[in-house]
């Protein structure tokens, strides 16, 4: 089963035999178990197996393709841009996952029950987020066909950084407030508490 | 249009002014505290206009501008009248003239339950109130008053609803009484729901004293009070 070493694969071609490799990232095992396939495309790469584990398979790995950025995964912190807000949700447009900026399109949803972890029926939605900010949430799962489901439950997660009516950045007064340095209103969002 | 050399508050007050007028300047006024309404924002130390219209004051300190339009932004603690478009499992979609249908949830009825949801057809005119708009959202309508009582609101039935400016409804609504339904008053019983958002339901008896109201209605829109007696008085002649 040798060949060139980083061989250039596509979805569906034959990698090996299940018995010699186990799948990795980017391949898998077919339905009754006999043959591994690529469900990537990149270049296959074998890594031996790890010491002290009693499978002596080396694993198969498709990887290398330029489209393969970083994607969501449930657990991870990741910081999403406000696209609407409505009466029990709202929609962000995810930009990064941990500090990595994300390559393609991926939509979450935050729900009412997910803003925070207090008093979460009496949440109103448009005091927590508006259209435009820029929140760290946590992935919760990988939701619907259409988006995936965040929250920002926590103290640290939620808006860190939004625009004021008059257009200027406003700073975080509380964890239920930010004011415009140019007008001095306050407005309120759920904030992200600051620090490292 | 004169430009002021110094912009005191009272020289724009009850006057037109349009977007870009500079009404105020904080910086000549030293602590005070200024409540601005709609049509005026903060831009520094001025106080600037942002819509066209009558620039209004109340003591001791609120600022607003009132325009009369065609076309309502909805605006929490409003009463409008709401046509149904559409029922779904949580609220109903009504058409309020604004830029965005409004939701009636199924269940902001007085006594209402998962049991008891009223069924309103396409096209049913309602008196609703609204409770939340903010901008970007749908906006939140209530059959209820704020201590949940149904207070008048809900379905109007018969009569007759017809469609006008923003302005012709707060006139309709202010307080005292304005001449045209004080004089249509004394003389016809009718009874009369009026939405800000520029619908009016007029109902009465019988069907011509219904179109007198509503034609009168829609006649004196842009007359003064005493030339809206006169007007009235004219109209009703007619009819006897």
């Amino acid at each position: 089963m040798e060949g060139d070493e980083e061989k250039f694969v596509t979805p569906g071609e034959v990698l090996g035999k299940a018995t010699e490799l186990k799948a990795g990232k980017g391949a898998y095992v077919s339905a009754d178990d006999r043959t591994v396939y690529a469900s990537l495309t990149g270049f296959r790469s074998l890594t031996p197996p790890p010491e002290g584990s009693d499978d002596p398979r080396p694993t198969v790995e498709v990887k290398g393709h330029k489209a393969h950025g970083p994607v969501p995964e449930p657990g991870l912190v990741v910081i999403a841009r406000v696209t609407k807000v409505m009466a029990k949700m709202a929609s962000a447009d995810i930009m990064c996952v941990g500090p990595k900026s994300v390559r393609e399109k991926f939509t979450g949803i935050i729900r009412q029950q997910d803003v925070r972890a207090t008093e979460i029926d009496k949440v109103d939605m448009h005091a927590s987020f508006r259209p435009g900010d820029i929140v760290r949430a946590l992935v919760l799962s990988l939701g619907d066909a259409r988006a995936y489901y965040l929250s920002t439950a926590k103290n640290e997660l939620g808006v860190v950084s939004a625009e004021s009516q008059a257009g200027a950045t406003m700073i975080p007064i509380s964890w239920t407030e930010m004011q415009c340095p140019l007008t001095g209103q306050v407005e309120q969002r759920k904030v992200a508490k600051a620090g490292a | 249009m004169e430009s002021k050399p110094s912009v005191s508050p009272s020289s724009f007050v009850d006057q037109q002014v349009f977007p870009g007028d500079v009404v105020l300047d904080l910086s000549k006024m030293t602590n005070q505290t200024i409540k601005l309404g709609g049509g005026l924002r903060q831009d520094g130390d001025v106080i600037s206009v942002m819509k066209a219209g009558k620039l209004r004051f109340s003591k001791p300190n609120k600022y607003w501008v009132e325009s009369s339009h065609k076309r309502y932004v909805p605006s929490a603690g409003d009463n409008v009248l709401g046509i149904v478009v559409d029922a779904k499992a949580d609220n109903f979609l009504v058409d309020i003239k604004g830029p965005m249908l409004a939701f009636l949830p199924v269940l902001a009825f007085e006594g209402g339950t998962r049991r008891n949801i009223p069924k309103f057809e396409m096209g049913t005119l309602l008196y609703v109130r609204v409770v939340k708009a903010n901008t970007g959202m749908n906006p939140e309508l209530s059959c209820m008053d704020a201590s949940g009582k149904a207070a008048e609101y809900g379905p109007l039935k018969d009569g007759f609803m017809f469609e006008s400016s923003t302005g012709l409804s707060r006139m309709l609504l202010s307080t005292p009484t304005c001449p045209v339904l004080e004089t249509l008053g004394k003389k016809l019983a009718f009874e009369i729901a009026v939405g800000l958002n520029g619908r009016v339901w007029v109902n009465a008896t019988s069907p011509s004293i219904t179109v007198l109201v509503a034609n009168t209605i829609m006649q004196t829109e842009s007359l003064s009070p005493a030339q809206q007696k006169i007007k009235v008085e004219n109209l009703l002649q007619r009819l006897q």
